[in-house]
């Protein structure tokens, strides 16, 4: 029998499910999320999704799941009850914060209250220096008397940060150690355990966050793995993390703070392995939803990491360079650029006169005014439905039905106050939302010095394939890949991911006073660690286990570092010397300049050990099994500039097949509908992506 | 050329793209902690007759600062511009703001013919003169402040102007990171002018410069139409400094407001002498604090350009403490400049008493600390703290460290600070019963507390707010005022807000910044959040008795009813 692989990624309304066969034919289902019990949706759609297909599940063999579980319990103050111990004199250091800005001239911002009031903020003797050295010895006496107090507290978790401790994490492990075994019921998160990295504020925080939904996310998993055992699915559960790489749930549970970006990971992930099977190394990848619009770089075949990720920011900010509206969490996780612009993005007039698009936004309920269920304020999906790029007769393959004539009533209004016919200002509204998108593609491009002409587009997203053309046109990249199942791609991208474990140590010393033996003398017992680790999660045979080491390198005195890889392990002279080149050259590509005269401070080691599949991850081709719903005709679409209107092709994927079709066409799906003007021209490649070429290219 | 919204918005986002992209080229250059952690710069977009059109991530003290230095510039070099040139100043006295700021444009021509000048503001670390870090607040001269550079090419058709670099060089302490940061503007204004150049043969550039000239309009547009829903009226108020950098003082901001139409008018008339000292803020500084606190009643959807400067006449008489006259020193301006936006809010109070709060907490405290190592390498931190917490009211509390939303300067982390010198902290806490009493009480003050670790050090540090605290509004109270204390625990010895001073190994400093203002009359606080603040270990029991006449049971630490009420019903003593 057909064995089948399981993906889940909950979004904020919808939880997306996706069952894949090897040979690529997937089956997917969207739900409503179930806020008070997400699990509850999970189990009721994979029952449903199992029985449509009629196969036991018996035959899922794998089940990978992102989640916004960890993201919520913050948003929506849900944690528990936690203690920070601190160093004597810094218990307000989480209270206090950066004093950042992100709304300028607002007198009504007020950022957001600490996770730890103050009278469960402690503080103990001790304090270690910049360079390491003791100032102060921890006194085990008072850490004692502490836990006493503890006690009578009724704290849930407990967190602790001491000053300096990314340099030596001695003081802060025993007093974490010592509260353990003297409180064994309550789990206490240091945060050199976390990811021991320079600036106490945004350590703590890490460290306080993870603490506060620990508790929480356990209990999610637990109650996961027990609804889907209810079900007959009896595969380990194992969870996308912010960084790109699966864990099995109970390491998740542990360091729950890792998978805040869960679901955008996926999708990113997914478009990556994409692209490896397609040759495409260098893409910018633009997912598009309802409320907003997200992008990121894969480059050399590879995403970018950025060093941490602040949780429930608000992208209606001033600006995205200000932080200071949500919570920092520090962990390598995927750089992904957000803007309000999504289908649901409404459309207004300034007092000025001037047509904005955006930030507010629909949402879900009520959406868009074509939804008809009491939108009243025209959004970027009934501009697209009057510009004849959306079905007028129903959407989401004929599951929901539109209601054409609000949303031309409404854009008519619209239109009024600007002076402005019905197409002109739903042609204004389209273009406007891409000019938002041009944003976030520019911020993960040209911003970082990067050609974005050098980029193919890679578009998902329920809305990603009716903007690319506008968007790539006006970057000019000349090709562009919609892959199937693109409105439920994180699901997909889940399916992907490999086994990674991430292990970052503590080590601030001078490159210089550091011998090959002090580097192996640390990397070692980590490198043991997820070898034994990773062949305990099945990955035994040989050639199932990459592990590599990695230093993160600073000039001395510079506030950000770099991570560059060690060629081999155990490292040698040369292999320190290669790193050290290997930093001057990215500092060089990151910042513009090298300094070869400066000293070089090692900050922390990092040790990443990834499972290898015997079986391949991603399969030669993807197709949705049932992908025949559209009927081709014709339909008028307005292009603008030298088009106007113009009789569009409507097809489905699977039309393509014949061979490369010139534009106008509009090729529609159940999930999504990409949009190909005239002057381009659209074709399948093996692995059934659409993709979408300049005439000229 | 007809107007088309969609081409306004079109190309606006592609100059904020520009705008931001500069943003960003500058963080990722900068080698300065003051660049990278503080965002002390901002960036801009001018049409060819200086007008400023777009401006990116920028601080509002800067918000109208970009135009009379181009304004500057143009005089010297306005009929002898060429691509490839790159103009700087930092004279306060031909449009810049005081020394630290230098001010970079290049121009942008199109088939010979200028378009538009890209902007980049940096403060630099250290631009020499008599102490590191130019905030001396006790300079007599400008002279005394370091290395004044008038509008000038720093790039001629694309040459450096050697001399300029091998001068420079030799005029500062730290001269990689300055150099660094200096190149890092560069970058960026050249970055910037290429974007610009496809944006031009996108669109053309008659159409470029029409719609750039379009955004102005429509950002005058939308302020008129945001000042007409204010009522029309006047008022008035008067903030004080206690002192102008020299230990000569009070300072007296005096402002008034004139509301009518679509129109406003800030007269500082009434406002201090000028008299030496630092801390004097030049006009144009003057009239950016202004329009920034201004900003906080109108639409939040207006652009910052010169549209927005248009209804909005700012005037202060010449000679007085707002507009000062050659050769005043400028260094420690941005202290003032505070002050500027704390009087304008209480201006604001007295005409929108329902939108606005008691001033915020903090004394635009700043230190820095400089010196040498044995081996003679130099050593220099600077850190800023301008505001410590929110004001209350006036319809809930100030917020404890809440950022004030006219100046976006971060603080620093201790333990970068710890890493880049040798300077260790003791404290960083917030201070019991430091807050402006009310009914909707202020924020608390905040100590920190370094302790050297060099043999000998330079301190200078730069406070205010000892002798006039952050003021309450309608019976609300003043926050507690700044203290700072050398060695607070071994020989206390109190100093003044302002001084310099060589400080040995293992000398303590405590800085201790101001709470902020309380709103209303603090005996109608409602005794469940006071005795919430109790519990949270904010305020002491003796503290919330005098102020607040609330009795707190010592041991369940709940409200005591009774004892309240009859504290309550006999009234604040005195």
């Amino acid at each position: 029998m057909t064995d089948y692989r399981l993906g889940v990624d909950i979004g904020g309304t919808f939880t997306d499910i996706l069952l894949i066969a090897a040979d690529g034919t997937v089956h997917t289902r969207k739900v409503l999320s179930t806020p008070d019990d997400y699990s509850r949706a999970i189990e009721e759609g994979v029952a449903a999704l199992l029985a449509d297909l009629g196969v036991p599940a018996s035959t899922i063999r794998e089940f990978s799941h992102g989640t916004t579980v960890a993201t919520n319990a913050i948003i929506e103050r849900k944690g528990v009850r936690v203690a920070l111990v601190a160093t004597e004199g810094f218990r307000d250091v989480l209270e206090l914060a950066r004093f950042r800005v992100p709304k300028l001239y607002d007198l009504n911002f007020r950022k957001p209250p600490a996770l730890v009031e103050r009278r469960l903020r402690f503080e103990l003797p001790e304090r270690i220096l910049a360079s390491g050295a003791v100032r102060r010895p921890l006194d085990m006496a008072a850490v004692d008397a502490l836990a006493e107090r503890l006690k009578t507290e009724k704290v849930d978790a407990i967190a602790v940060c001491f000053m300096n401790s990314y340099v030596n994490d001695a003081h802060e492990q025993a007093a974490a150690r010592r509260l353990q075994e003297l409180l064994p019921g309550i789990p206490v998160t240091a945060s050199t355990d976390l990811v021991p990295q320079i600036q106490e504020y945004e350590r703590t925080t890490t460290t306080v966050v993870n603490a506060y939904i620990r508790p929480v996310v356990e209990s999610y998993v637990r109650a996961l793995a027990a609804r889907m055992r209810d079900i007959g699915v009896e595969v380990p559960l194992m969870i996308m993390q912010s960084s790109g790489g699966i864990l099995s749930a109970e390491r998740v549970a542990k360091s729950p703070a890792f998978i805040i970006e869960s679901g955008p990971a996926a999708g990113v992930v997914g478009a990556q392995r994409v692209g490896a099977k397609t040759g495409l190394e260098d893409l910018m990848v633009l997912d598009m939803g309802g409320t907003t619009a997200k992008a990121s770089l894969i480059e050399d075949g590879a995403y970018n990491l950025s060093p941490d990720i602040e949780v429930g920011g608000d992208t209606s900010a001033s600006h995205r360079l200000i932080q200071g509206s949500g919570y920092i969490v520090q962990f390598p996780t995927i750089d992904i650029a957000e803007v309000g612009a999504g289908g649901g993005s409404i459309a207004w007039v300034d007092a000025g006169g001037g047509l904005k698009v955006g930030p507010h936004s629909a949402g879900a309920a009520p959406g868009p005014v074509c939804y008809g269920l009491g939108g009243t304020e025209p959004t970027v999906t009934d501009a697209n439905l009057i510009l004849g790029y959306l079905n007028p007769g129903a959407l989401v393959g004929g599951d929901l039905k539109v209601d054409y004539k609000a949303a031309e009533d409404a854009l008519v209004r619209l239109g009024k106050r600007v002076g402005m016919d019905t197409v002109a200002v739903a042609h204004g509204i389209h273009r406007i939302a891409n000019a938002t998108m041009m944003r976030a593609l520019a911020a993960v491009s040209s911003e970082r010095g990067r050609d974005p002409r050098q980029f193919d587009l890679l578009a998902m997203g329920g809305n990603g394939g009716v903007h690319a053309v506008g968007l790539a046109q006006a970057l000019g990249i000349r090709r562009i890949s919609v892959p199937p199942v693109a409105g439920l791609f994180s699901a997909l991208g889940l399916l992907f991911a490999d086994v990674e474990h991430l292990m970052i140590s503590a080590y601030y010393r001078e490159l210089q006073l550091i011998a090959p033996e002090d580097f192996n003398a640390r990397i070692e017992p980590v490198w043991d660690e997820l070898d034994t680790l990773l062949s305990a999660e099945g990955f035994s045979g040989g050639g199932q286990r990459d592990i590599r080491a990695y230093v993160d390198i600073k000039y001395v005195g510079q506030a950000s570092s770099l991570t560059v890889p060690f060629a081999r392990y155990p490292v040698d002279a040369d292999a320190v010397a290669a790193a050290a080149e290997a930093f001057a050259q990215e500092h060089m590509r990151t910042y513009g300049y090298r300094s070869d005269g400066e000293r070089l401070q090692v900050v922390s080691l990092r040790v990443v050990g990834r499972g290898v599949p015997l079986e391949p991850r991603v399969p030669d081709r993807v197709a949705r099994a049932a992908e025949t719903r559209v009927e081709e005709g014709t339909r008028d679409a307005f292009f603008g500039g030298d088009h106007g209107w113009v009789s569009a092709a409507v097809l489905p994927r699977s039309a393509l097949a014949g061979g490369v079709r010139k534009g106008p066409l509009i090729v529609e799906e159940y999930d999504t509908t990409t949009v190909v003007p005239p002057g381009w021209r659209a074709s399948l490649d093996s692995w059934n992506n659409i993709v979408l070429e300049r005439e000229d290219a | 050329m007809q107007i088309d919204p969609v081409t306004r918005e079109l190309i606006y986002n592609a100059l904020r793209t520009i705008a931001d992209n500069m943003v960003v080229s500058v963080i990722r250059t900068s080698r300065s902690t003051v660049v990278k952690q503080n965002l002390d710069f901002s960036t801009g977009i001018h049409l060819a007759d200086a007008q400023l059109a777009v401006q990116g991530l920028s601080l509002p003290l800067h918000l109208g600062a970009m135009q009379p230095a181009l304004n500057g510039i143009l005089a010297r070099h306005g009929d002898n511009l060429h691509p490839g040139d790159i103009l700087i100043s930092n004279d306060p006295y031909e449009g810049a703001s005081h020394l630290n700021d230098i001010f970079m444009y290049k121009p942008v021509f199109s088939d010979g013919r200028l378009i538009a000048f890209m902007c980049v503001i940096s403060h630099h670390t250290d631009m020499g003169g008599r102490v590191a870090g130019g905030n001396a607040t006790d300079s007599m001269e400008i002279f005394q402040e370091g290395f004044r550079i008038p509008p000038l090419k720093v790039y001629e058709e694309g040459r450096p102007n050697e001399t300029f670099f091998a001068l420079f060089e030799k005029q500062v302490r730290v001269p990689d990171k300055v150099l660094g940061d200096f190149r890092g503007q560069v970058a960026a204004v050249n970055i910037a002018e290429q974007e610009m150049h496809k944006l031009i043969e996108d669109w053309g550039a008659d159409t470029v410069a029409v719609y750039m000239q379009e955004l102005v309009d429509h950002a005058e547009r939308l302020t008129r139409a945001s000042i007409a829903e204010l009522p029309d009226g006047e008022a008035e108020f008067t903030d004080y400094m206690d002192d102008n950098g020299m230990g000569i003082g009070p300072v007296r901001f005096q402002v008034k407001l004139t509301k009518k139409g679509d129109e406003m008018l800030i007269d500082w008339t009434g406002t201090s002498e000028q008299n030496g000292g630092a801390l004097n803020p030049n006009f144009a500084c003057t009239q950016s604090c202004t329009w920034a606190a201004l900003r906080t009643v109108l639409s939040p959807d207006i652009p910052t350009n010169a549209g927005f400067y248009k209804p909005i006449t700012v005037t202060a008489p010449e000679g007085c403490f707002l507009n000062p006259v050659f050769p005043a020193a400028l260094g420690a301006r941005g202290a003032a400049g505070y002050r500027v936006r704390h009087t304008v809010m209480g201006l604001l109070a007295q005409y929108l008493p329902d939108r606005m709060q008691a001033c915020p907490g903090g004394s635009e405290f700043a230190i820095a600390i400089g010196g040498y190592y044995k081996d003679r390498t130099p050593f220099m931190t600077l850190e800023f703290h301008n505001t410590t917490g929110i004001g209350g009211g006036p319809d809930r509390d100030g917020q404890d460290a809440g950022p004030f939303s006219i100046g976006n300067l971060a603080n620093t982390p201790m333990e970068l600070v710890e890493t880049e010198g040798p300077v260790m902290f003791e404290r960083y806490a917030f201070i019991k019963d430091s807050e402006g009493a009310g009914e909707w009480r202020g924020g608390l003050g905040i100590v920190r507390e370094y302790r050297f670790l060099a043999d000998e050090q330079t301190v200078q540090v730069r406070s205010d707010r000892a002798f006039n605290p952050p003021w309450g509004l309608f019976g609300g109270k003043a926050g507690r005022g700044q203290h700072n204390t050398l060695n607070p625990d071994t020989a206390p010895e109190s100093l003044p807000t302002k001084f310099i001073r060589v400080l040995k190994r293992e000398d303590v400093f405590r800085a201790e910044m101001p709470g902020a203002g309380g709103y209303g009359d603090p005996w109608t606080r409602d005794p469940e959040l006071v005795a919430e603040d109790v519990r949270q270990d904010k305020m002491t029991l003796e503290h919330v008795r005098e102020a607040y006449g609330v009795v707190i049971d010592p041991a369940t630490l709940e409200v005591d009813r009774a004892g309240t009420d009859k504290l309550r019903a006999r009234g604040p003593a005195g």
